[in-house]
């Protein structure tokens, strides 16, 4: 097992390398006739936990790995972030002015959601594959909370029918979501490797990466692995303060504002 | 956001709240939100640090024994109810998704009614300045608001009114301080000269001396119900306030101040126009996003 560590100050960007533990089971004794049975994916982290510091600006993890695989096979790579609830508000016009005027609540929904793809999808396999896999987002069986109980007002749930479309493209903005082609690159059907961008609002939390290989719209293996995700240094602590201790965080912000206040008057007071 | 944007952010409206001896919060709020900074953060960001700059401004006024602090009791408590009920409003049209709307609506309407007065004022100034011997209207006036309840005497501003009417002054101003960042000095200020009629001398020391309280309520109950102020965001456009005010102080001593006040006018006009241009104009997009715990 290799690991690199590298570290760019001027860019404030740290890259994380990670190195899959290559497990070769059979290209080093000529599998030219490689059936969909024996065809396999074996991978593991070599570091299972990410520690972002303050100066977080954004980080890349590469990502490593090898298949028992031949030209022309895909991977798709799934990042899956900790669930939230997400407000999504619709604005209209009213009165001259933008204003929101109606709120859907998604539940359980990944706070980060990245695909990565040898190609794109569509070519990967088709939307029925796609679906029983549940690769992406339209195909995560995403639920928008209903206003009243269903089961007391016997109202259906809302569709959320379009609406994952506006989602998906909400949160691509903001950089948590994303499907990215051409990200990952096959040499030899055997060797892959991609970049995942963990952009700076990133939650900490136990990050599930999914690693699926595919032959002619077909799952050959899959593999699963974990990356947890912890933001700490002085920002993260300030921030973990003011939720934890609200209270106490607005009072140390008052009397800091106090003495800093009474500070820039003695240091500039009129002689 | 980048760390030398919001000290040079803080050194230039600290340098207008010099040469203009106004408190910037009103300034300030707009131009976060402006630069990205989400309109809830920068107002309970903007009362975290007019807590400090108030703090510098009361200092020099109580040496000049410039505050009337029974006065500013009776206007801290109306602010500390106002700035109370402002927070919780707040929190809830914050729930209903509503909060960044009314936060620049009301900024619109308060920088246009302001912007506008301020440059009646100036052009009006300034037009005197060229007639000279134009008469000055009366300081105040007797009328209903002397006939209410609860008279009290205050000493240092001379003047024996009902408690009630501080009391409204300062809630109507806390409830700003919460909703919109702001001291409320510059509404205030009018507010105690022509409605209280107090001596132009203790006006500004007595309002800040109130201010300090409302916006420290303010920072502790945005803290503990919606999680909005940074203190470090603050500390920041506190350091650049301090080092450009005392550049702006000088300035202004220096300077014309019709003109001046004519031009602080239009640039607050123009943040209004921005603010109620971006209001109109159709979104980039129609749905917007916000994780929830």
């Amino acid at each position: 097992m290799i690991r690199h560590s590298h570290h760019n100050h001027s860019a404030s960007i740290r890259m994380t390398f990670i190195l899959w533990l290559l497990t070769f089971v059979s290209i080093s004794f000529g599998a030219h006739e490689v059936s969909a049975r024996d065809a396999q994916l074996v991978a593991d982290l070599s570091e299972n936990s990410v520690s972002i510091e303050s100066d977080f600006h954004g980080t890349e993890l590469l990502l490593f790995g090898a298949i028992d695989g031949m030209q022309g096979d895909d991977i798709i790579i799934v990042v899956r972030g900790p669930d939230v609830k997400i407000a999504q508000r619709r604005k209209s016009k009213v009165a001259g002015i933008w204003i929101n005027v109606e709120t859907n609540i998604w539940t359980k929904t990944p706070s980060f959601y990245q695909i990565l793809a040898t190609r794109d999808l569509a070519k990967i396999a088709d939307e029925d594959t796609l679906q029983t896999l549940g690769v992406g987002a339209h195909n995560l069986a995403l639920q928008i909370a209903p206003e009243k109980d269903p089961i007391e007002t016997g109202l259906p749930m809302p569709t959320v029918n379009g609406m994952v479309g506006e989602l998906t493209a909400n949160m691509s903005k903001i950089g948590l979501w994303g499907a990215k082609v051409d990200t990952i690159t096959l040499k030899e059907g055997a060797l892959f490797r991609s970049v995942i961008d963990l952009p700076s609002n990133v939650l900490s939390g136990l990050y599930d990466v999914r690693i699926i290989h595919m032959r002619d719209g077909m799952v050959l293996s899959e593999d699963n692995a974990s990356i947890t995700i912890n933001k700490g240094g002085l920002s993260a602590t300030i921030y973990n303060m003011a939720h934890q201790y609200s209270f106490f965080y607005g009072l140390f912000a008052v009397i800091f504002a106090i003495a800093a206040g009474w500070l820039a008057a003695a240091l500039f007071r009129k002689k | 956001m980048h760390i030398g944007i919001i000290i040079g952010l803080g050194g230039g409206v600290g340098f207008l709240s010099g040469l203009f001896g106004v408190g910037g919060g009103f300034l300030m709020t707009p131009l976060l939100i402006f630069f990205g900074v989400p309109p809830v953060v920068a107002v309970a960001t903007e009362a975290n640090q007019i807590v400090a700059s108030s703090v510098s401004g009361v200092l020099a006024h109580m040496r000049r024994s410039n505050v009337d602090f029974k006065m500013g009791t009776i206007l801290l408590i109306g602010g500390v109810i106002g700035s109370t009920l402002g927070v919780f409003l707040f929190a809830l049209l914050r729930e209903l998704g509503q909060i960044d709307l009314v936060i620049k609506l009301s900024y619109v309407v308060l920088l246009g009614i302001v912007g506008s007065l301020m440059l009646a004022e100036s052009v009006r100034a300034i037009l005197r300045t060229r007639q000279p011997g134009a008469a000055r209207g009366k300081l105040h006036q007797h009328n209903w608001l002397h006939g209410l309840p609860f008279k009290m005497r205050f000493r240092r501003s001379k003047l024996y009114i009902s408690a009630l009417l501080p009391l409204g002054i300062g809630a109507f101003v806390g409830v700003l301080a919460a909703i919109m960042g702001v001291g409320g000095g510059f509404i205030m200020v009018p507010a105690m000269i022509y409605i209280l009629g107090m001596p132009t001398a203790v006006v500004v020391g007595t309002s800040l001396f109130q201010i300090i309280f409302v916006t420290a309520n303010v920072t502790i109950l945005q803290s503990v119900q919606t999680q909005t102020v940074d203190f470090v965001l603050a500390g920041l456009l506190l350091f650049g306030a301090v080092i450009g005010a005392q550049f702006g102080t000088r300035a202004g001593a220096k300077l014309r101040g019709e003109q001046l006040r004519g031009l602080l006018a239009l640039m607050v006009i123009a943040v209004c126009v921005k603010l109620g241009f971006d209001l109109a104009l159709h979104p980039a997009s129609l749905y917007s996003v916000e994780l929830l715990k």
